[in-house]
């Protein structure tokens, strides 16, 4: 007869008596290593457990008794009348209890499942996430390529390769890149006077649950950015910009070369453009040159749509704020740029529809593109440009060579710091003497005043 | 005005094609992936550590949205490893003391 000791009746034993399952554990060591090492062939190892278990058992079986009274008292005896008897009664006593299994449910679940309504609660959160995340991606995919589909026609009629993701041997098309849920961008290039095109379509988070409802509060628009890089010849020495007033002001704030180049800020209604408009302009014939009949029917009829134009040959983007560690020593570097910002009617809740109605917007891109190319300023105007763009460099090296000054003076100081330490670091003696001598020399030579040796020939 | 009435000629110029780079340096124009990564961790160690289980809550829901706002360029070991730590969190908090969670306030 086998006595294996059913693993789920020990568990019992240790969840009755907290400190029993710490001596439970030695003695079972024990027994266990004194087993293994004491008997070799099978039989006996058997019959031996067998003996050790009995005996074993009995004793702990009275012992659980006892426990289980003192500990259930609130718990009426009729409930624990079948355990006494059906444990003995399993190692083959006399009396047959009814053979019931009380499984132990361990205390802490006894609680019922509506106390955990907080837990509910953040798991139903959850899902909600889960679920408006799905829903935002795919609206915001779908936005994103109706946006390349209305346009695809358009742009491969101008461009040689539209939506190239810079991946690969060969030029792709046609791939619209995922920045991040929210922002798509295609980039087109080939094209008579300019570099490359990249479109930037920044949508609104509708993947993110906190942000759809921050906008709830206060509604923001999908933006689509076009930034047209222009090469070296491709355009003349100006700086202009025109949207409306407020993100013209920040701009006028923020940006390095409006801020520069451009001394004040005047209203569109004199160009003809509608009222909520404002002009960014390093010159007079710059304006009239560029806000032509076509630029103001566009700008009357699509308002809502345009956010800002702004082309620069010295564009080097925002200003580095103030915060930045170590300012800037050189000029930053510029390049000649178009940007456009639109808006995609609609206010956040635009469809397909929407993004199909954006194309004039997009011909309005290629006709200032155009023009820019082909614009050039009058004698005086460019020489005037050239000017500013001297006095601007030069206020910038001036600024800058206080700082370029400390950072020579502090890396004389750190190659003479290390010559000490070299010379420290010497161990034999006289080649420390020499390097010292040296070192002594130099330094009395630079305390030297600086006369003019005058080699006079005695007559 | 389409492309074609334009007065030069076709402007597409094969010759001209420039590869897109990636803009060099990623202006940081969005920072709540990260703000949310942060917080999340900080949730989560604290939910572990002091056993306050919305702490552990939060971890979880902090790690999602930084999942959902994360630049498709970021790389996903970190995403990973946040949704870990607050799910281990969340799961350590319960497993050592099985009492429904007590709201802060």
């Amino acid at each position: 007869l086998v006595a294996i000791v059913e693993p789920q009746d020990e568990f019992a034993e240790f969840e009755d008596n907290e400190f029993a399952e710490f001596e439970h554990v030695i003695e079972d060591e024990e027994e266990g290593d004194f087993l293994s090492i004491e008997t070799e062939d099978e039989e006996e190892e058997v019959l031996w457990e067998d003996v050790l278990d009995a005996e074993f058992d009995d004793g702990e079986a009275d012992v659980q008794v006892e426990d289980d009274e003192d500990e259930f008292e609130q718990f009426d005896d009729e409930e624990f009348e079948g355990f006494d008897s059906e444990r003995t009664g399993r190692k083959g006593r006399s009396q047959d209890p009814p053979d019931l299994k009380i499984t132990n449910v361990p205390y802490h679940l006894r609680t019922s499942w509506e106390n955990f309504y907080l837990e509910i609660l953040m798991i139903g959160g959850l899902l909600a996430y889960a679920m408006n995340y799905v829903a935002g991606k795919t609206k915001n995919h779908k936005l994103a390529s109706a946006w390349l589909t209305a346009h695809k026609d358009l742009l491969e009629a101008n461009f040689t390769s539209v939506g190239d993701d810079g991946q690969g041997a060969e030029v792709q098309s046609g791939i619209l890149m995922k920045e991040s849920e929210h922002i798509y961008s295609i980039w087109c290039s080939g094209r008579v006077c300019c570099e490359g095109m990249l479109v930037e379509i920044k949508l609104l988070k509708r993947q993110d649950l906190v942000s759809v409802i921050s906008r709830m509060m206060r509604p923001s628009a999908d933006l689509v950015t076009v930034t047209v890089d222009l090469g070296v010849a491709d355009m003349d020495s100006f700086v202009f910009a025109v949207g409306n007033k407020k993100t013209i002001g920040r701009l006028h704030k923020d940006m390095n070369d409006l801020s520069l180049f451009v001394p004040d800020k005047r209203p569109g209604e004199k160009y003809g453009l509608p009222s909520g408009m404002a002009i960014l302009s390093e010159s007079g014939e710059v304006t009239n040159a560029m806000i032509d009949n076509k630029m103001v029917r566009v700008l009357n009829n699509y308002a809502e749509m345009f956010d800002f134009l702004h082309i620069s040959d010295q564009f080097s983007g925002p200003k580095v704020k103030d915060g930045d560690p170590q300012p800037a020593t050189k000029m930053p570097d510029t390049k000649k740029t178009i940007i456009f910002a639109f808006n995609v009617p609609g206010q956040g809740r635009s469809s397909v529809k929407d993004v199909f109605s954006m194309e004039p917007m997009m011909k309005l891109v290629f006709h200032v593109l155009d023009k820019v190319s082909r614009f050039r300023l009058s004698k005086e105007a460019k020489t005037k440009a050239d000017k500013t763009r001297l006095k601007v460099e030069e206020s910038f090296l001036k600024m800058t060579h206080a700082q370029r000054q400390e950072a020579a003076q502090a890396r004389r100081e750190e190659r003479r710091r290390a010559e000490k330490d070299r010379m420290m670091a010497e161990e034999d003696p006289d080649r420390q003497r020499k390097m010292e001598e040296r070192e002594y020399r130099r330094d009395m030579k630079k305390k030297q005043p600086k006369v003019k040796q005058l080699k006079v020939k005695m007559g | 005005m389409s492309a074609a009435a334009n007065s030069s000629a076709d402007p597409r110029r094969p010759n001209k094609v420039v590869r897109y780079k990636p803009p060099s340096q990623e202006r940081l124009d969005d920072p709540t992936p990260d703000y949310m990564n942060l917080l999340g961790m900080i949730f989560s160690m604290c939910g572990l550590m002091m056993k306050m289980k919305w702490c552990a809550w939060a971890a979880v829901y902090c790690a999602f949205i930084s999942f959902t706002n994360s630049r498709s360029s970021e790389d996903t070991k970190q995403m990973l490893s946040s949704f870990m730590l607050s799910i281990s969190a969340v799961v350590m908090s319960y497993l050592q003391n099985p009492q429904p969670m007590q709201p802060p306030w």
